[in-house]
């Protein structure tokens, strides 16, 4: 692949092993997927904070990282295993927490802004259209590639931490045009509503599409930012979809013809959607109920304090948020009525990348098909996917009856 | 002995052989395993239960989380990891953890032509992979 003198100069060590160790991670994925060159890039997301994610082995390698190397271009963190503030109260462990600790300073030395959240698009990280981006965490990756319309490839933690370092990302995959159309086309034939919905359809096709681009075609009222986070965060769960198109509503529909010349078409109806819904669905008891994943923007957090004033819940509750965001909703109000009610409002984590905690939970509730997925391995659970409104409800009852 | 030998696509150099854990569904390493032990704890995945210490894993592809690449490195640096990895399509996430892990790895392969126990020779550097059939073992 070409590099330019100053891309040689950092793989031939001039500035140092670390920008070398990452220079050489980048050509040899550029060597893999066929990169022509490297792009010059101003904005990263990192995944792989979480010390649950990256364990010793990760750990290790971000702080020989952060003794040598430094972050060149902007870089947000995602998710990590903890509420900073709250660990000992919500009762993480002890070892766990400061091993955690440790890895975000490893990563805040190195001059990354610690916003602990899979929304960096909702907390002053919004690139613009069309501009190339090394960015991790499956969910953001999607709405990136896809609402915004910049361009990443699905990035792991060393591979984003190259990206900060050096400045670059090889030029392949998502980067380049004939990688951005679709492969399927998807005909709704069911009206959807609520973020439970968009779910539902992003754990279907996810599943049908894999790693390749689905296009929607029939959405027929104007998609919300809560409905597009449910979505792309489900597609990158059953699947990797990193990227889809929404006809008439995502940038590059707009812009441009989206389909590839062959393409495959399925439909998504009533007995589509079924299916999911079957698959995450219990009745009974009600242990936690989990909202905000992918982290609940301030609409969220507005609509969860307002079915919840005045109320008491039965079973516990987790309102998942960036600490920023709850900066807001502690002005607004809403955090003393959803903690009022009995929730817990925690920041920077997440069940997913958080410890298991010991609590004897067995049957979850949430708005989320990610968290539906993810928890049952992770947490020895049940899970049920239900839309917000019936979460709450849920919770205020402590259980859940299907087809009340 | 019955062998097969496959051709597909140097990801991450290297050579090892042993037995071959197989699964024709996707799979993520954040989430689908327990990388304290090597076992698949995906609910209702094909090889739930299992255990990938010291096999060659092969899989069409990785899916979901973008934790995949930290959480193979760290499975392997457990010890308790594949010593190598066969897939279709080699996903971003699982060559990430792959090239910081320095495990064997290639992909362009039909797996369909291997099955678990098959007895695996895998060349990743010359992106070789010879399959003896467990039953002519």
């Amino acid at each position: 692949m070409y590099l330019t003198d100053n891309e040689k100069a950092m793989l031939n060590g001039d500035f140092g092993e670390i920008v070398q160790k990452c220079m050489k991670v980048l050509v040899t994925l550029g060597d893999i997927y066929g990169a022509e060159k490297m792009i010059e890039i101003n904005n990263v997301h990192s995944p792989g904070v979480s010390y649950r994610v990256a364990g010793d082995a990760g750990l290790n390698y971000v702080k020989g990282a952060s003794l040598q190397g430094c972050f060149r271009v902007p870089t947000t963190l995602n998710t990590i295993g903890i509420d900073s503030d709250n660990w000992e109260k919500i009762g993480f462990p002890k070892e766990f927490s400061l091993k955690q600790l440790e890895l975000v300073d490893a990563y805040k030395k190195m001059g990354a802004f610690c916003t602990n959240t899979c929304t960096p698009y909702l907390v002053g990280n919004t690139p613009m259209f069309g501009e190339h981006i090394s960015w991790g965490e499956s969910s953001a990756i999607a709405y990136v590639n896809s609402v915004i319309g910049a361009r990443t490839n699905r990035e792991g933690g060393p591979s984003a931490l190259a990206a900060g370092v050096t400045g670059r990302v090889p030029a392949y995959g998502y980067h380049l045009d004939e990688n951005r159309k679709g492969k399927y086309l998807i005909e709704l034939e069911v009206d959807l509503k609520t973020d439970r919905d968009y779910a539902v359809l992003g754990y279907y096709v996810g599943q049908r599409v894999g790693k390749d681009v689905p296009v929607f075609n029939g959405i027929k009222n104007r998609p919300t930012l809560e409905n597009l986070k449910a979505l792309s965060a489900a597609l990158a769960s059953s699947g990797a979809v990193a990227l889809y198109h929404i006809e008439g509503v995502t940038p590059e529909t707009l812009t441009g013809k989206v389909m590839a010349d062959n393409f495959e078409t399925f439909k998504f109806g009533s007995e589509e959607y079924r299916k999911v819904t079957e698959k995450f669905n219990y009745d009974g008891d009600v242990d936690i109920v989990v909202l905000g994943c992918p982290h609940c923007s301030i609409v969220e957090m507005k609509q969860i304090a307002e079915q919840l004033t005045d109320k008491k819940l039965k079973s516990d509750m987790w309102v998942c948020t960036s600490r920023q965001i709850k900066s807001l909703a502690d002005i607004m109000g809403y955090t003393k009525i959803i903690e009022r009610a009995g929730a817990e409002v925690v920041c920077d984590t997440c069940p997913i990348l958080c410890p298991t905690l010991d609590k004897g939970y067995e049957r979850v509730v949430t708005t989320s098909g990610k968290l539906a997925h993810y928890m049952p391995g992770l947490w020895n659970v049940k899970t049920a996917l239900l839309q917000l409104e019936d979460c709450i409800n849920a919770g205020i009852d402590g259980e859940w009856r299907r087809g009340i | 002995m019955k062998s097969i030998i496959l051709k597909g696509r140097k990801i991450v150099e290297g050579m090892v052989a042993g037995e071959a854990l197989v699964t024709k569904e996707p799979l993520s390493f954040m989430g689908s395993i327990n990388p304290k032990t090597g076992f698949i704890i995906e609910r209702g995945h094909e090889i739930e239960g299992q255990c990938m210490k010291g096999k060659i894993f092969v899989f069409p592809q990785a899916k979901g989380s973008t934790g995949g690449s930290y959480m193979l490195f760290d499975v392997v640096k457990n010890d308790v990891g594949p010593i190598g990895i066969i897939n279709i399509e080699a996903d971003s996430i699982v060559v990430i953890g792959a090239i910081v892990a320095e495990l064997p790895m290639v992909d362009k392969i039909d797996i369909d032509q291997i099955e678990t126990g098959d007895y695996i020779i895998l060349n990743a550097t010359l992106g070789t992979v010879e399959v003896q059939k467990k039953e002519a073992i």
